[in-house]
């Protein structure tokens, strides 16, 4: 194939990617989006009514907001790039390719966003009195460039589902604007309103305020959950309404996983609980009930933040066996490239494989066509652990199991190779479970020898 | 390299184009990236000064330049994004190769970068803080933060120097000698040149009755340039490839640029912000000019391979193409929500579309697969054969469908075969004959042919006694 294949031990690929996008989405839907709608909507309070207590209450927390966005949220946005660029190139590679243009605009966007972010923050004690509507106005514009830059991202990241006509016509607008685009963004944007009132009145609860404020602002801040939260779960209902019957059979394991797919109750168990948690902290927080808000602040930002995991684990899953279906599997195979690699190869189509040095044997074919075809979910002794999942069976049973993976689990994608290459793979997998093969934690699939494990 | 080809996709603009919006955005991108850097530096020059051995009107020296970090270090990062684009944009196989050869640093990056900014802003914002906890916070944050330019020199070096990537890998994550050598002038030099522009920047930012300050930043930035020219001849040297006449032509004019600003500033009339500007941008701009013409001289021609290879890939998919789409059809139909459709994807392969035990992979199986339609069994059986396997077997555990799919799987059996099929006596005295290949069942064709048929009457005799779960 195209490029090297690295892994991220014991961790593997998916999860790597996944704790740094929940904590990005947390920051840019929750912070930037969502506290600060507040800090914006509070300074104006602050400056209509006029209530010092608002301003300064507004100041402080945009001082916590642009050190969390700055520091965090920004680097771990560019983070999730930076992880697909190593661990899933041909990925990250196509899409850059197919959205440019929305990624370039993006790019205006983003620097837009922090230009205004930071004009906002440095100029909070300078632009006051008369100065202070564009003052206002220079935070709307910062909140502004931050949703058009969810605009955009939502439509690759719906397009990463369901791509509508693009395989087909490879039109631009048609990938962008697909059927998941609209419901997504509304959702995203909701999500970010109801998480913006947790985590504001968290603070808010938690910070040192004269009562009267508190219990004023508390109100607000409740009203933002409840509507939120309510308008999040409308949102969420659109967005699988339109989401293929095919993926979202898929969707109760995604989270549950194997671990618990016997007791699919508690998927509605746990749910339920968030929702209800999060509507009752918005509930207190408007009736003014002070310490049942404050027992339910952290736990309702963390559910919130469960959640945030648990919608882009399901997003990301339930698309199985594609990375960009109609195009590309999960393991980066083209669709088309499939057939050419049952009838050339999948080793001799490899640069990787066929110029490296000591290329013979089980251990090391095994291996790169492990690396190759499942180590984009599978890991060697981690998450996810292959040798776990072929315990047990035989080697010639792994071999059936392989001709039909993406048969028997509709997420898999199939096996790209040749027959060979595939009795190979199952010989590798089913010496590494019976110890006939030390395999170790490898995180580099290379020919040769025992390079790259750990 | 003759196998290797471009992503498939084409290109989304000219390639000139691609090279020229890379040059804009890069040297901005350096721009405040070096700044950033030298704020870090001098910064925590200055919080260490304050504490130990400077003098007494410094101490404000540090929070003035530090508190400025938080919007260099935000605009060097968003500005970061448009030559990251393009980069891959243009020249994805040797860019994503580079990464991918130094995976777990690269990856480093978004962590150093955090710790780094959240130290060093708590450094700035905490003035009244234990000096000792601001030092040794901010040293933390500070090596963090140069550990990220030497990640990304590592990265460039590697992408611009293909011959070298065969041996990176088997080396594991270090660039071989003279590219290591290259490297570590490379580094350097960026990082002499932050101290540099961040002095330059602090400088001018000072208001001018503060002397000492002044000449404080003055000595940081003749030092740095002095610094520099020796850096600058090293890494000139240590260039893998033979410099052309762009490289050579631009390195003198920023060389030139270097000597001049050095006088400049040596003068007891330091030049005025203008000046000053212009002449920091006739070092910078040449310069990465220089390092442009050498990446090209480097990458051009291997890209140029690349992409003749892609075009001839494409040709060799597009027979394919049509089965590919065809395939993505079908698998959007295939909704796995009934047990019927379960048993066709899942179970059929081995065990036959009649439950017969004669799928497409039965004779590939030592163990031949059960014949499902003949074997009656109470459902919690089906259900922990489908939830644990059969070890010894092909058989897998089917936990990858949750309990809902799993009933629904067992009792689509049900209806569908247990109604017509029985497990026979002939089937079992089969089994009490041969054995069970793959479980404990051992054969008992010893036994008398009457003894096996008596235990096949009252095995049968059981069984007619359970009720059906």
């Amino acid at each position: 194939m195209q490029f090297p294949i690295y892994q991220v031990p014991y961790l593997g690929n998916g999860m790597t990617i996944a704790l740094d996008a929940v904590l990005h989405v947390v920051i840019s839907h929750g912070f930037a989006i969502g506290v600060f709608s507040l800090i914006v909507l509070g300074e104006y309070l602050g400056w209509r009514k006029p209530s010092e207590a608002w301003e300064s209450f507004a100041h402080d927390l945009l001082r916590i907001t642009v050190v969390i966005t700055t520091g965090i949220g920004a680097i771990t946005g560019v983070g999730i790039w930076f992880l697909t660029s190593a661990l899933e190139p041909r990925g990250i590679g196509s899409l850059l390719r197919i959205f440019f243009w929305p990624w370039f605009v993006e790019w205006f966007a983003f620097t837009g966003e922090v230009i205004a972010i930071l004009i906002y923050y440095y100029t909070w004690t300078s632009w006051i009195g008369e100065r202070k509507p564009r003052h206002i106005q220079t935070g709307a514009i910062c909140l502004a460039f931050a949703v058009a830059s969810a605009f955009l991202i939502t439509g690759i990241l719906g397009f990463m589902l369901t791509p509508d006509g693009w395989p087909w016509n490879k039109s631009l607008w048609w990938a962008f604007f697909n059927p998941t685009f609209l419901s997504q963004l509304l959702l995203r944007l909701s999500g970010a309103a109801a998480m913006g009132g947790i985590f504001a009145t968290g603070y808010l609860l938690f910070a040192a305020r004269e009562e009267s404020f508190r219990r004023e602002a508390l109100r607000l801040f409740g009203r933002v959950v409840l509507w939120g939260t309510l308008a999040t779960g409308a949102c969420a209902g659109w967005y699988f309404a339109v989401v293929p019957s095919r993926y979202k059979a898929q969707a109760v394991f995604s989270v549950l996983t194997s671990a618990l797919s016997q007791h699919p109750e508690l998927f509605w168990i746990g749910n339920g609980v968030a929702v209800a948690l999060i509507l009752l902290l918005g509930r207190a927080a408007t009736r003014g009930a002070m310490p049942l808000a404050r027992a339910l602040a952290l736990p309702a930002a963390l559910l919130a933040v469960a959640c945030v995991g648990e919608f882009e684990r399901v997003r990301e899953f339930i698309r199985g066996p594609y990375v960009m279906p109609g195009y590309m599997y999960a393991n980066q195979v083209l669709l088309d490239e499939k057939p050419l690699f049952e009838r050339e190869g999948l080793l001799r189509s490899s640069f990787w494989y066929s110029a490296a040095s000591g290329r013979q044997g089980v251990a090391s074919g095994g291996r790169y066509l492990f690396g190759q075809n499942c180590s984009v979910c599978h890991t060697i002794g981690g998450i996810n652990d292959i040798v776990q999942r072929v315990r047990g069976r035989s080697e010639d049973g792994i071999a059936a199991i392989i001709a039909h993976t993406h048969e028997m689990v509709s997420f898999m994608p199939p096996f790209s190779g040749t027959v060979e290459e595939r009795r190979l793979l199952a010989r590798y997998l089913y010496q590494a479970a019976t110890g006939g093969i030390a395999v170790g934690v490898p995180s580099r699939f290379v020919a040769g020898g025992a390079e790259g494990t750990k | 390299m003759n196998t290797l080809f471009d992503v498939v996709l084409g290109r989304p603009l000219p390639l000139g184009v691609i090279r020229g919006l890379l040059f804009g955005t890069f040297a901005l991108h350096m721009l405040l990236a070096l700044i950033t850097l030298g704020t870090a530096i001098l910064g925590m020059v200055y919080v260490a000064r304050s504490g130990w051995g400077g003098k007494a009107g410094e101490r404000p020296w540090a929070k003035g330049i530090l508190h400025t970090l938080l919007g260099y270090k935000s605009l060097a990062v968003v500005l970061g994004v448009a030559p990251l684009l393009l980069i891959q944009v243009g020249f994805p196989v040797p860019f994503f190769t580079a990464v991918n050869l130094f995976a777990p640093y690269w990856m480093l990056v978004i962590p150093f970068l955090i710790a780094a900014f959240l130290t060093l802003d708590f450094v700035a914002a905490n003035t009244k803080a234990r000096p000792h906890l601001r030092l040794a916070l901010g040293t933390i944050g500070l090596a963090l933060l140069l550990a990220v330019p030497g990640i990304f020199v590592a990265i460039l070096t590697a992408t611009e120097y293909s011959g070298a990537w065969l041996e990176i890998i088997q080396r594991g994550y270090r660039l071989p000698g003279p590219l290591a050598y290259h490297w570590l002038f490379r580094y350097l030099h960026v990082i002499g040149a932050s101290v540099v522009f961040g002095a330059a920047v602090h400088y001018f930012a000072t208001p001018e009755g503060e002397h000492e300050r002044r000449r404080s930043l003055l000595r940081w930035m003749l030092g740095g340039l002095l610094v520099q020219i020796v850096l600058g001849l090293l890494l000139y040297l240590s260039v893998p490839a033979r410099p052309g006449t762009v490289a050579n032509f631009s390195l003198a004019l920023s060389v030139i640029g270097v000597v001049v600003l050095f006088w400049r500033l040596s003068r007891p009339l330091p030049p005025s912000l203008i000046s000053a500007v212009s002449l920091l941008l006739v070092i910078l701009i040449p310069m990465l000019l220089a390092r442009q013409a050498l990446q090209d001289r480097a990458i051009l021609p291997l890209h140029e391979k690349l992409e003749g290879n892609a075009a001839r890939y494409r040709t060799a998919l597009r027979p394919f193409a049509a089965q590919g789409l065809w395939q993505y059809l079908q698998t959007l139909e295939t909704v796995y929500d009934s047990g019927q459709t379960i048993y066709v994807q899942s179970c059929a392969f081995c065990h036959g579309q009649q439950a017969d035990g004669k799928g497409v992979e039965a004779a590939n199986l030592t163990v031949p697969p059960e014949v499902l339609g003949a074997v009656r069994a109470h459902r919690a059986y089906f259900r922990d054969r489908l939830r644990e396997g059969v070890p010894g077997s092909g058989m897998p555990y089917f936990t990858v469908y949750t309990r809902g799919q799993v009933d629904d799987l067992v009792s689509s059996l049900d209806r569908t075969y247990h109604r017509r099929y029985t497990l026979t006596p002939q089937r079992m005295l089969e089994v009490i004959t041969a054995g069970y290949p793959g479980t404990a069942m051992p054969a008992f064709a010893s036994l008398g042919s009457d003894l096996r048929r008596g235990l096949v009457e009252y095995a049968g005799s059981l069984y007619e006694g359970q009720p059906r779960r």
